[in-house]
């Protein structure tokens, strides 16, 4: 007699969270992957389950795995495996022993077409049914399920209670089912498969065992069970176990991590929303470190990223604020020059600057002469992405009036510029600006080259440095710590984008959380050179200027105006937040900062280069 | 009395009188300028008066733009795609979230920074547009504008 919390689930696709010691026992599933026994001790094993809400000992592990070798013969014998897919009947993994007994019982219990629970017990048409009868079934286990299609709450990822109970949604629509326990005796469940329809409709939820079953899919006959299942605790389990998976890789122990990894999976799909998603990245991302599959094209195609980045521009603010924000503080520091050059450390498509070309043309003196050098990564196919950008910006500089000149810098890294190369005139002719929006982060792999590149923009000696990063620590030195962050990051981010208003599924929508999946597998599985993606906060970055011999300068109250007028624009508008720090802006979703701007000058007491 | 009417009868068509009906368009709002573009050729043709929506954008921006905002506006598609692509759906947007006690009628000003944000978005579809005529864009190719589209969840 086990468990209190016992919960059905349809076994056929989602049979991934089994724990078993024992190297034989497999599941016949599409994910099903034989546990390697672990030589771990019994007694911090059984601690690790408990923490992870697991009520087994391993001790009957054994026992647990005899079992599920015996539900593999019947599951591989069952032709009519397929139907389990469709069925609704839900499980508890979190009681193995319970769960493995139940769906033993309803294989032994399908062919029956007696709606009497009582001969479900006694129903023994294999072998395997043996085991059935050690367990003592009480009938009435019939409560109400609700579709609780409510909104998914993200607080459950700061939330750190680990709560035991576990639910699965095995269904293939996508309904959540809201799963509470109901009553209080210790009687498990009956797993009662649809078909069956033995729910007894006059026995009254309290009276129910606390084993509780759910039942998804159509729900239009009224004498369906029903159950509750709490999304939240489903998702705070699912980011404790995200965690403890990313422990145990940065403890090397990648078994675990592997028997980890394979609970993620159904935990995920038990979700709805911007968590599924994010749990979906993350975890592809950790399978890649454990099985060390890296992925080695992040930087290559960068038509293919600059694609995702557009739609991920179209889709949501963040981009569009950095290039308005910036945009400001270059128009003011450019405010009475005649010639003026920007310098953008990262051109891609070019759409920050027709907004500052059109500023510029409606300045009340006229506009000035506007020279835009754009630096960009080599092209796999050796097109020259960066000229056709330039010559796009030509046609439209022609088109309002602004005189125009381009050139465009080809570089591997921005530490193999030199500020020689780019032929700038002297401070007295002509203004620069130096640009920077999400490159920075790129140059933290090896410790000179932030450094190097910091010095080729003081020998530029320009009027203003805009920078533009995420608003994030991914780059400590400790895995785990990283992952913790980015999990935060990127939750919020995806939170954001569902709350645009797209419906999905719409192609911008899809680009861009695609987008931000790759960012995600970059943080978490690459190291050394192929980890780009090294977000440092606004301190950080503020540290590394002011100790390179910049000076800070305001982004005054037009910026923050412009930038909160832009953000309304937007459908979740009210989600997004402006904030000011110390003359830096930062954009945010509801509290959590998550890409800042700043601008800087070269420190007045340097002399000059 | 039908033969007092047949008497005195003015013989006043305003379609006679384009000016005046230009005055009277100019005040007109979006919706119903587009509304009067359908009543007959005549008024198709003096609705498309670039001239009737430039008032139609600006006449609530305070202070009003200068005039050396015009050909760049011209370059860039003129005053009616500025109306339909970008200030329509900012006014609409940034309206309805002003709550004020007497802009239920809508006197929206235009702050110089709203109609600064309308043109650079202007400015961003044309650069886009460019794109896609250069071939480089796919027949569904997104508009950076089309947030400005979806409908707001207020």
């Amino acid at each position: 007699m086990k468990r209190e919390h016992q919960e059905t689930i349809g076994g056929a696709g989602s049979s991934n969270g089994n724990k078993a010691e024992s190297s034989s026992s497999s599941m016949a599933t599409g994910k099903g992957k034989i546990w390697v026994e672990d030589d771990q001790d019994a007694g911090g094993m059984d601690e690790l389950l408990a923490v992870l809400g697991y009520k087994i000992k391993s001790s009957e592990m054994a026992d647990v795995a005899q079992k599920l070798e015996q539900l593999e013969m019947v599951l591989g014998s069952e032709d009519g495996f397929s139907h389990l897919a469709s069925d609704t009947v839900h499980y508890n993994p979190s009681d193995l022993s319970g769960w493995v007994q139940n769906m033993l019982s309803e294989f032994n219990n399908l062919p029956s077409t007696d709606l009497d629970s009582s001969i479900l017990l006694s129903n023994n048409q294999d072998s395997q049914s043996s085991t059935i009868t050690s367990l003592d079934f009480s009938i009435n286990s019939q409560s109400k399920v609700f579709v609780d299609n409510s909104e998914y709450d993200l607080r459950a990822i700061p939330g750190v209670a680990a709560y035991p109970q576990q639910e699965f949604d095995k269904s293939n629509d996508r309904k959540r089912m809201k799963l509470t326990p109901v009553g209080s005796n210790n009687a498990p469940a009956l797993a009662v498969n649809n078909s069956l329809q033995s729910s007894n409709p006059s026995c009254s939820p309290s009276s129910s065992p606390q084993a509780i079953m759910a039942v998804s899919g159509t729900l239009s006959e009224p004498t369906r069970p029903v159950v509750l299942i709490d999304s939240q605790e489903t998702g705070v389990h699912l980011v404790h176990t995200l965690l403890a998976c990313a422990e145990a890789i940065q403890q090397e122990n990648l078994k675990f991590a592997d028997a980890l990894f394979k609970l993620i999976g159904p935990l995920a799909l038990s979700q709805a929303g911007a968590m599924r998603k994010v749990a979906t990245y993350f975890a592809e991302a950790l399978a890649r470190r454990i099985y060390k599959i890296f992925p080695q094209d992040y930087c290559l195609d960068s038509s293919y990223s600059d694609t995702l980045e557009m739609h991920f521009y179209e889709t949501c603010p963040y981009i569009k604020f950095a290039h308005f924000t910036a945009n400001q503080a270059i128009l003011e520091a450019f405010a009475n020059a005649s010639r003026v050059h920007v310098i953008d450390f990262g051109l891609k498509q070019g759409m920050q600057w027709p907004a500052l070309m059109q500023a510029l043309a409606l300045r009340p003196g006229g506009p000035p002469a506007f020279r835009l050098t754009g630096i960009g990564p080599p092209q796999p196919d050796n097109t020259d992405a960066l000229q056709q950008v330039g010559w796009k910006l030509a046609q439209l500089a022609q088109t309002i009036g602004v005189k125009f000149e381009f050139r465009g810098f080809v570089a591997n890294s921005l530490a193999d510029l030199e500020a020689e190369i780019l032929d700038l005139r002297p401070p007295e002719v002509e203004a620069v600006a130096v640009n920077s929006v999400f490159e920075l982060h790129r140059l933290l792999d090896r410790p000179g080259n932030i450094d190097k590149v910091l010095g080729s923009i003081k020998a530029m000696r320009p009027k203003i440095v805009t920078i533009v990063e995420q608003e994030a620590n991914h780059n400590g030195p400790v895995f785990l710590d990283r992952f913790n962050e980015a999990l935060h990051y990127y939750s919020s981010l995806f939170d954001s984008l569902e709350g645009s208003g797209l419906t999905p599924p719409s192609q911008d929508l899809v680009m861009s959380e695609l987008y931000l999946g790759r960012q995600i597998c970059n943080v978490v599985a690459c190291e050394g050179a192929d980890r780009v993606e090294r977000h440092e906060t606004l301190a950080q970055w503020r540290t590394r200027f002011d100790s390179a011999g910049f000076d800070p300068v305001h982004l005054g109250s037009n910026a923050f105006k412009q930038a909160s007028m832009l953000l309304a624009l937007f459908a979740g508008g009210d989600g997004y937040r402006v904030e000011e720090n110390n003359g830096c802006l930062m954009l945010g979703w509801h509290t959590r900062p998550l890409i800042a701007t700043s601008a800087w000058r070269p420190a007045a007491g340097d002399s000059q280069l | 009395m039908e033969g007092n009417v047949k008497e005195k009868r003015p013989k006043f068509c305003v379609n006679d009188h384009v000016d005046i009906l230009m005055e009277i368009l100019k005040r007109l709002d979006g919706r119903s300028l587009c509304v009067s573009a359908c009543v007959c050729r005549l008024w198709c043709t003096i609705a498309r008066n670039d001239s009737l929506w430039e008032h139609l954008c600006f006449r609530h921006a305070s202070p009003p733009p200068s005039s050396g905002v015009r050909p760049v506006i011209v370059a860039l598609g003129g005053y009616k795609r500025l109306y339909m692509v970008c200030v329509r759906p900012v006014l609409s947007r940034l309206g309805r979230l002003r709550i004020a006690g007497d802009s239920d009628r809508a006197r929206k000003v235009w702050t110089r920074d709203g109609v600064q944000l309308s043109l650079s978005l202007f400015c961003v579809d044309y650069y886009e547009r460019l794109g896609r005529l250069g071939g480089g864009g796919d027949a569904s190719g997104g508009s950076s504008l089309m947030f400005l589209c979806k409908p707001v969840n207020v």
